[in-house]
């Protein structure tokens, strides 16, 4: 007799498309065989999990066609199952397998898409923080706000593709103009953040990419401002910070900092 | 709650029934889907001054050997917190194994050992919500050969050992009793009817097995007429409850999941009529 712990180890066995003879033994068949039987459940995993991801990843699935993207996604899915029951958070792995699945190798931008996808799929279901209001900086004088140790909000990315992944992405949104990308346009760098009520996207110069991402590595104000400056290209802090917070990019965390520098003063 | 017909609430629907407010006896949502920090769970919160929730969980793998996820289970807890639903459920199958999540109610062998695993998790589960969930008999597929209870009698202990209700998805009746030559009939005269708090119907597919016909619970079409008169024979032998209409593949118009969830409803308030005459 198959423990219980056996047991569900073997048909994890089956949905990776192993064989399992001892568990196959222990399922009753009849006109429809134990085999037979246990393939219902491996596809059905096979099919909820590939869909599962076809919502997440649906700009990647728009672009190779539903076939094409089961397919890979299948082989994803053997390889990665989720590691728990919210299918939301299912798919952080994807966009690197595609960066390395054979197929899709005459598509060099579909992970960087499949990236932006997974990026807005993650803003979407951040909580809706507080972020940083100038209001909050305003009763500051401005070397405490240099000295501000910033983070990105909650949901909110930076994304640097070689290729231009903005321009694929709104083409191949359902309803899209019927347009061709040049990818001779060349590179992109976005902000991926969450909205109120969805996620989305905005442009960003190379100098406010790398003010951000030295946000994002938990630079002050002033250390991140250095960064920008650094990229050469013209650099206006306050403009793009004013941008960012209207953008509500930056988190607050720093409203207790602020709090206890006030108290403080 | 009151025996009353209620929809399963899905993506497709929320704005319109945000919007509109039409009237059903309640809502069910799958715990699962507002985990997350999406809009979505704002919207529920917002419904919830028009609306009765059942809150129905399918992944928590009451039947998994390793016990529960604690992360899991804890935001599972926080929602239940949040939204005060007015019933909790999940199913008898289990969907984790070596920490990996499977996305599907996978069957459980019905023995002894099993009968520990559920009991125990399903114990944990009530002890941390602080209130009796419902346990839902699945749709299966397959049946083992070393099982040493029926389903009805494993629920039946289960029940006795947890303190658990049960939730009759009566579609689940059907489709198990098809595929594993079972009577539906027999099935109903083994369950303990006083600890059924809620009834689920759906629609299911019929599908080819190796040549045979397998009915496939996919809840993506209108519930069948045998599904139907199971309802009746359950009513009849077991009593009015709050009942729920679930749709989940090829999700229709939200006016025929409330044609259907009337249906539901006149079938209730007739038999609470013809009960109302005999006592």
């Amino acid at each position: 007799m198959l423990a219980l712990r056996d047991l569900q180890a073997a048909l994890a066995g089956i949905v990776r498309g192993e064989d399992q003879p001892r568990l196959e033994a222990a399922v009753i068949g009849d006109a429809i065989t134990a085999a037979a039987r246990l393939r219902i459940y491996r596809h059905h995993i096979e099919q909820s999990l590939t869909t599962a991801l076809a919502a997440t990843f649906s700009t990647v699935q728009a672009i190779v066609g539903e076939d094409f993207f089961r397919a890979m996604a299948r082989r994803y899915v053997a390889g990665d199952l989720p590691c728990q029951p919210v299918l939301a958070e299912y798919g952080a792995g994807f966009p690197a397998f595609i960066a390395g699945y054979e197929p899709a190798t005459s598509l060099p931008y579909l992970a960087d898409v499949a990236r932006l996808d997974w990026a807005l799929n993650f803003a979407f279901h951040s909580p809706a923080a507080n972020h940083l209001t100038p209001a909050d900086l305003s009763s500051l004088p401005a070397e405490r706000v240099a000295e501000l140790p910033l983070a990105l909000a909650p949901g909110t990315a930076v994304l640097r593709s070689s290729y231009p992944i903005d321009r694929i992405w709104r083409v191949s949104q359902p309803g899209a103009a019927d347009e061709t990308v040049d990818l001779g346009v060349g590179g992109v760098s976005l902000l991926v953040l969450r909205r109120e009520d969805d996620a989305a996207f905005v442009g960003l110069s190379e100098a406010e990419e790398a003010f951000l991402s030295a946000v994002e590595r938990g630079e002050t104000l002033e250390g991140a401002a250095e960064v920008g400056f650094q990229t050469g290209g013209a650099f206006d802090l306050s403009t793009t910070f004013a941008r960012l917070l209207a953008l509500k990019a930056i988190a607050a965390t720093q409203h207790h900092f602020v709090e206890r520098v006030e108290k403080a003063l | 709650m009151r025996a009353v017909a209620g929809i399963g609430l899905r993506s497709p629907h929320i704005a319109e029934v945000a919007h509109d407010r039409p009237a059903t006896g309640f809502l069910e949502i799958h715990a699962e889907n507002y985990l997350t920090g999406s809009p979505a769970l704002r919207t529920i919160e917002r419904l919830r001054g028009d609306y009765e929730f059942s809150l129905h969980a399918v992944g928590l793998s009451l039947g998994s050997v390793e016990g529960l996820d604690d992360t899991h289970l804890e935001r599972v807890a926080a929602l239940a917190e949040r939204l005060a639903p007015a019933l909790i459920s999940d199913h008898l199958a289990w969907s984790v194994s070596g920490g990996r999540y499977f996305n599907d109610l996978l069957p459980l062998p019905y023995t002894e050992e099993a009968l520990d695993v559920v009991v125990g998790n399903v114990l944990k589960l009530q002890d941390r919500l602080k209130r009796q969930v419902l346990v839902e008999n699945p749709s299966c597929y397959l049946g083992f050969a070393h099982s040493t209870l029926s389903e009805p009698a494993f629920l039946g202990e289960l029940v006795r050992r947890s303190g658990c209700g049960l939730l009759l998805d009566v579609n689940n009746i059907v489709v198990t009793a098809h595929n594993l030559r079972l009577d539906p009939a027999a099935w109903l005269a083994d369950l303990p009817a006083s600890a059924i708090g809620e009834y689920h119907l759906a629609g299911h597919a019929v599908n080819d097995a190796d040549g045979e016909p397998i009915l496939i619970d996919d809840h993506g079409s209108r519930v069948s007429e045998g599904v139907w008169s199971l309802f009746d024979a359950v009513l009849e032998r077991h009593g009015p409850r709050p009942t729920l209409l679930e749709w989940d593949t090829d999700i229709p118009a939200l006016g025929v999941l409330f044609e259907e969830a009337a249906r539901a409803g006149h079938a209730l308030k007739v038999r609470a009529a013809t009960d109302a005459r005999a006592a």
